[in-house]
């Protein structure tokens, strides 16, 4: 027997506060709103030509021919950016209580102060919260938000931003690069190691908008870091819009891990895009949880330039009823020595789609390269769907390639044998989806980790038994 | 001349992957089609039926509306193979190129009645110096449990094109075993599809190609399981020289209905030279829960240690190499039960090598 829940209360995450801002744009795209936009924001000269440049990139490029229909989107029914009811603050005594009270709720201050070195937090398209451990920032670490960055260090920011991904792209990139507001820059100097992590987090509360977040991130050379980002926002009948874009700059001899917790509303389309620049011997790892949104289209991409630069990605995807995920990764090896591993895995469930598209490219001058990747999906029931569409792309004799990919329902098996230990068969099966999804919460610190198996219990409520 | 599109995968993914379908330049698609006058069938008193009509051609896929249109209105041979016999006999059809023979476009219609068996294997080669042109379209019904193996060995010279579409339908407890041996072609592009309608259908598909020179193979596979306890396996080793190219493109997509079906596919790419390239897709679709699908893809060059076992046994590289692909393709080579079959198909490999 199956039973179906229609909705699932998604708690903390669907606490909708008033749609009070500061300012919002008009809903559209036009070179006007692009202005408005950019004189709202104070921009340098350079950034508003940028983003006028990236509106007309938009204008030329089309929306992609494969993947989930994005043919609900419209742009004019979007309000590109809004702007909170407060600046940007250095406590969170000084954050307007209704925002402050769902950054709270969200366990955001709590996690600060035990287990973040440092927090940002975004709502609707600016930062209201940024905060670093002091010892940071006698070490030279920068963790600030984007804007105040632009400011305090333009050539750093100018000679970084949107290099590692072109506003030509895709479609969605472009849109970035018009109506980019928000997100944060994180630099490490040369052999800095930051034990422990820091943290965005990015709420969008308005209806009918966007969130473009930019997050730049340079781990210079020899240096380290954990970087967290966590997204959600309550849910709306109308299709809000979430197309950040995510550089990281990961230099010789130097370690980032990238952790994502995904958790948007279900009426959003999340169309992301993050790409990572390897250098040599550097080492860049991806945790992926995707958990929300309508629709999401996102590959995060390791690019490795760097000889004996290394990659690996960690992710699960969890569709339920109405939800089209559309999730991978790509790497291009593009020097001798160099290796990947990708591990992926997907749930489906109440006529939820996971499609895990990928693109493994070794290039020529990629000798002795070495790359594996493994995907595994599960079908919770006979209504859902699950899609694996890998690309591999081999171009030299001198590398170890592989491949696996399994698709199946949870073993009859196994059930009979959890349910002969005295499990309920209810039980049984939700032990054995933890158990699928715990290679990707092992890699995530304690609190995550909680928080990504309070998701699933959230979402197999109902869905199977 | 302007590019044509061929041989599109059933679900597209994005276009910088470059491999949703094929572009070619300049490809010869001749107008005038001459009678093609070169065929020969070995083993007649097969019991198989041969007629030289086919009935409607009506594919899911095929290559392209093009090269699909040139099979309906102007095919120079159009041969229906009905089988009867409830033991398995072989019939052998052999398609010589030469100058006069040089454009050859046909449909092929195989009808397996119900509980028959049959081996049919149909083989293309061409004299050395001629630019030779093949686009055939190779239709099987598989009647209730009928048991078909079919056998296509492509030894066209590297000037040549070949294009084929092959589809299959398998009803209930029909079983068709396919092997495609695909050595030849400046270009050889094959579309397979096989729809498993039938409870407990199954379906083999055992293929291998050997690129050289500037060769292209673009091989799009496409298994689609609606029936009960259906079942497909897919089976791909290949080998790459030169400057040889291979697009393998391999869907296995689950219907909604095909409890307990099962789908495996393999691929397997080794690349003999540093300017060789594989590029591939291996397509898992699933709308159906109770399944289990597995694909697997693999590509590198020949292991060190068994080339310096082989030569520690005093043999040399080249016949160290050709030893190790034997070996690889054997796996499929080994179902090929035509001994005479096997060993030209073995002598070409010596001879590519």
């Amino acid at each position: 027997m199956k039973s179906q829940v229609e909705e699932i209360n998604r708690n903390i995450y669907d606490i909708k506060n008033k749609d009070e801002y500061d300012f919002k744009v008009k809903k559209g795209l036009t070179p006007e709103i692009i202005e408005e936009i950019s004189k709202q924001k104070n921009d340098l000269e350079w950034m508003r030509e940028f983003r006028l440049k990236a509106l007309e990139t938009y204008n030329k490029l089309e929306l992609p021919t494969w993947g989930p229909d994005l043919s609900e989107l419209n742009m004019e029914e979007i309000a590109t950016y809004v702007k909170p009811k407060t600046k940007l603050n250095n406590s969170w005594e000084d954050v307007p209580e209704e925002i402050k009270e769902t950054f709270d709720k969200l366990g955001i201050p709590e996690a600060e102060k035990t287990s973040l070195a440092g927090v940002g937090a975004q709502y609707d398209s600016e930062v209201v919260y940024h905060s670093m451990k002091e010892e940071l920032i006698k070490q030279g670490v920068i963790y600030t938000d984007m804007e105040t960055a632009l400011k305090s260090y333009p050539e750093l920011v100018k000679k970084h931003f949107m290099k590692c991904v072109p506003v030509s792209d895709h479609k969605f990139v472009a849109l970035h690069g018009a109506v980019w507001s928000g997100g944060s820059f994180v630099y490490v100097p040369k052999g800095v190691k930051v034990d422990i992590p820091l943290q965005s987090y990015f709420r969008l509360n308005s209806p009918e908008s966007g969130q473009f977040e930019h997050t730049l991130i340079i781990v210079d050379e020899g240096a380290s870091l954990h970087f967290i980002e966590g997204c959600s926002a309550p849910k709306y009948n109308k299709v809000n819009l979430h197309a950040g874009c995510v550089e990281l700059y990961v230099k010789d001899g130097a370690y980032l891990r990238y952790s994502t917790i995904e958790n948007w509303s279900k009426n959003m389309l999340n169309l992301n895009t993050k790409k990572a620049i390897v250098g040599k011997n550097a080492k860049m790892e991806w945790v992926s949880g995707s958990f929300g949104s309508k629709i999401s289209m996102l590959y995060p991409m390791s690019i490795l330039n760097g000889e004996g630069s290394k990659t690996e990605f960690t992710g699960i995807s969890f569709a339920g009823k109405g939800q089209n995920l559309d999730n991978g990764f790509k790497v291009i090896h593009n020097a001798k020595n160099t290796s990947s591993v990708v591990n992926a895995k997907s749930i489906s469930k109440n006529g939820g789609t996971c499609t895990y598209r990928s693109l493994v490219r070794i290039n020529e001058n990629a000798q002795n390269s070495k790359s594996s990747v493994s995907c595994e999906s599960l079908m919770l029931d006979d209504i859902s769907k699950s899609d694996t569409i890998p690309v591999n792309e081999i171009q030299t004799d001198e590398v170890e390639f592989s491949h696996e990919a399994k698709i199946g329902k949870i073993s009859d098996k196994a059930i009979f044998y959890l349910m002969s230990r005295g499990l309920s068969e209810e039980d049984a099966k939700a032990m054995i989806v933890r158990g699928f999804a715990n290679p990707i919460a092992k890699e995530l610190p304690i609190e995550y980790a909680v928080e990504m198996n309070n998701l699933i219990n959230l979402e197999l409520e109902g869905a199977i038994g | 001349m302007e590019k044509i599109k061929l041989n599109e995968t059933p679900v597209r993914t994005s276009r910088n992957f470059r491999i949703n379908n094929i572009k070619l330049e300049n490809i010869w698609i001749p107008e005038e089609i001459k009678e093609f006058k070169n065929i020969k069938i070995l083993n007649e008193n097969s019991k198989l039926e041969i007629i030289d009509k086919t009935s409607d051609i009506n594919l899911t896929y095929g290559l392209n509306e093009i090269f699909t249109k040139q099979v309906e209105n102007s095919a120079n041979n159009n041969t229906q193979l009905i089988v009867n016999s409830k033991t398995n006999k072989e019939t052998q059809i052999e398609f010589n190129f030469d100058e006069l023979s040089d454009v050859l476009v046909e449909d092929i219609e195989i009808v397996a009645n119900e509980d028959t068996k049959a081996t049919i294997i149909i083989k293309y080669n061409s004299s050395n110096n001629i630019k030779a042109f093949h686009n055939g379209i190779i239709r099987t019904k598989a009647k209730p449990g009928s048991n078909i193996n079919i056998i296509i060995v492509n030894l066209l010279n590297n000037n040549s094109d070949n294009f084929i579409a092959i589809q299959n339908v398998l009803e209930e407890n029909a079983k068709v075993n396919y092997s495609i041996i695909d050595f030849g072609g400046k270009h050889s592009i094959t579309n397979y599809y096989s729809n498993l309608i039938g409870e407990k259908s199954e379906n083999n598909l055992n293929s291998i190609y050997l690129g050289s020179e500037e060769q292209i193979f673009d091989l799009n596979y496409i298994g689609e399981l609606r029936g009960v306890q259906s079942n497909i396996k897919i089976e791909v080793q290949g080998a790459l020289k030169d400057y040889a190219k291979k697009h393998f493109k391999g869907t296995i997509d689950f219907k909604k209905g095909c409890k307990k079906a099962k789908g495996y596919e393999n691929e397997a790419c080794m690349l003999l030279s540093d300017t060789a390239k594989s590029l591939a897709l291996p397509m898992l679709l699933c709308s159906e829960e109770d399944v289990e699908g597995n694909h697997s893809s693999s590509a590198g060059k020949i292991g060190a240690k068994e080339l310096f076992y082989i030569m520690s046994r005093g043999f040399k590289f080249k016949e160290a190499m050709k030893l190790l692909v034997r070996a690889k393709f054997n796996k499929i080579l080994k179902n090929i039960q035509n001994e005479e079959l096997r060993q030209t198909i073995l002598k070409e490999i010596d001879k590519k090598i």
